[in-house]
């Protein structure tokens, strides 16, 4: 294809979006929204990971001791174990103050009780490899320990809820990727339909197929790819609204792990995946025309 | 520069829209089509642009046989003809001079040379002074122009019009065929179907008569046909 057919196909294309106004943004907006909500879940998943990730690096236990126990023997002890990186004496005050801190609003009931209902708690941090299994029976056994309990089952829980939402995620994403490519290819045919005394009229004129289906093969793809960048853009507005109202006023989970978008290599894939989807629709419905 | 040879156009089992159709047409020639509606006039215009495939027969157009053209070929075939149609058929959203342009566009013919090409036809059919206007803003006859500058802008061979003054009233009719007897004169062998007898009788040319799909006569138009004034649209030049 010269010079000149690419000139023309670009034109063409640019003429047929704006012909019909209604039809092109109903169709970007199809590919936003299939691009959007995977979108959102799969950056849900990737903090949720990322969390994962990091409770997995830094293997931990906590040991709640039993009444009357000696907290700083029993932690000099522990951190005697090669297996141990770090032990933490978390007094009943300093855990009363940590749970205030977290629930604000229990501060209240919390102070008409008679006891601190907190008991004295060692944090260890196991050393990285370290055999936790191992690690957490030999805590459990000694003397003075009430019992333990570990982050591991929570860890693979999150771990599980992470891979499980992931798939979900991507299942949902092409589902809705396959809804967008039969809405572009709708929006095309319908061009295409609207434009076939032209059609006509060109290939009376001597243009090629190719000629004629280019400017479609790009209205497609145009299409799909504003419907991504949308998709980004309107992603990124979420992301900017949630992070503020977590900045005004924390949520006690979401703050948590609601901290990274996506690296900005990964940007680029919505338009391209929009793109890509727009012309998968639009191949599909320009593919299908008979030859006239 | 045509040859046709027994050929025959079937549309569905029963309806014969031509039989045993057999002619030549040289190089130069200027050649009317005609006979009643329906006669399948517009069929072998068609059969000549290969918009339609024969049911039996042979056609050679410029020295191709275009019954076995392959379909990537058939653009570059239907570049060298020019086509005129009664509708004029101009794509209404595009100007003046993007219809005229509009194959040499997608040839990738730089911008000058296209505006230089179109302005020669454009001003050839006395619309010069029109590039820029969308088709709804002229009349009949200046749409029907601009159709034929169209059909002029690749320097075709060939000419087919079908029933280019159709749509139009005796006084633009003689304009548009004083621009095919032009447009002859320069060397493209032109074949015009039309129905009206009266254009052809004045204009004193070859014509070819079609009756039920049949080719009933050849030749120039009786002698009693043919106007006392020798070719009145011929012109001057």
């Amino acid at each position: 294809m010269n010079r000149g057919a690419v000139r023309h196909a670009f034109v063409e294309a640019w003429s047929i979006c704006r012909s019909s106004p209604g039809r092109t943004l109903l169709a970007v907006a199809l590919i936003a929204i299939s691009l959007y909500i995977p979108g959102l879940l799969l950056l849900l998943c990737q903090n949720l990971a990322r969390l994962a990730a990091r409770a997995e690096a830094v293997p931990a236990a906590e040991v709640t001791l039993a009444a009357g126990a000696d907290a700083r023997a029993l932690a000099l002890e522990i951190a005697r174990d090669g297996a141990v990186r770090r032990v933490r004496i978390v007094s009943p005050e300093a855990a009363r103050e940590r749970f205030e801190r977290n629930f604000p609003d229990l501060r209240a009931p919390l102070a008409q009780l008679p006891d601190v209902p907190f008991p004295t708690t060692l944090e260890v941090e196991l050393a990285p490899g370290a055999r936790s299994a191992g690690v957490l029976a030999s805590l459990a056994g000694r003397p003075g320990v009430d019992s333990v309990s570990a982050d591991a089952e929570f860890e693979q829980r999150l771990k599980d809820f992470v891979s499980l939402s992931r798939r979900a995620s991507l299942f949902l994403g092409g589902l809705l990727a396959g809804a967008a490519v039969v809405s572009i290819a709708s929006a095309v045919r319908l061009a295409m339909d609207q434009h076939r005394e032209e059609i006509e009229i060109m290939r009376l004129m001597g243009a090629t197929e190719a000629t004629i289906r280019a400017p479609f093969w790009l209205q497609g793809s145009l299409e799909g790819a504003v419907g991504g960048i949308a998709a980004l853009g309107v992603l990124l507005a979420t992301y900017g609204v949630v992070t503020m109202a977590m900045h005004r006023s924390p949520h006690p989970i979401l703050s948590i792990f609601w901290v990274h978008f996506f690296p900005l290599r990964d940007w680029l894939l919505f338009p391209l995946l929009g793109l890509a989807a727009g012309f998968l629709g639009a191949a599909a419905s320009v593919g299908r025309r008979p030859q006239g | 520069m045509i040859h046709v040879f027994h050929v025959s156009k079937e549309f569905g089992r029963y309806r014969h829209a031509l039989s045993d159709i057999t002619f030549d047409i040289e190089r130069g020639d200027f050649v009317f089509l005609t006979g009643p509606s329906g006669a399948g006039k517009t069929t072998l215009l068609r059969l000549l642009f290969r918009d339609e495939l024969p049911t039996e027969g042979q056609i050679v157009v410029n020295g191709r046989n275009i019954g076995v053209l392959p379909h990537s070929k058939l653009p570059y075939f239907r570049r060298s003809i020019g086509i005129v149609f009664q509708d004029f058929k101009l794509i209404p959203r595009k100007t003046v001079f993007e219809n005229v342009a509009f194959v040499q566009n997608i040839l990738g013919t730089p911008v000058a040379v296209q505006k230089r090409r179109a302005y020669q036809v454009l001003k050839q059919v006395g619309l010069h002074y029109q590039m820029n206007a969308h088709p709804s803003e002229l009349s009949g006859g200046e749409q029907q122009r601009v159709a034929i500058a169209r059909a002029l802008v690749n320097e075709p061979v060939l000419l087919l019009a079908d029933e280019p003054t159709g749509n139009l009233d005796p006084a633009l009719s003689e304009e548009i065929m004083r621009l095919f007897a032009e447009i002859q004169i320069r060397g493209t062998t032109v074949v015009i179907a039309t129905h009206d007898l009266d254009l052809i009788q004045r204009m004193g040319k070859r014509v070819l008569t079609l009756e039920r799909g049949r080719l009933r006569e050849r030749g120039s138009p009786p002698a009693a046909l043919v106007p006392a004034r020798e070719a009145p649209f011929l012109p001057s030049a």
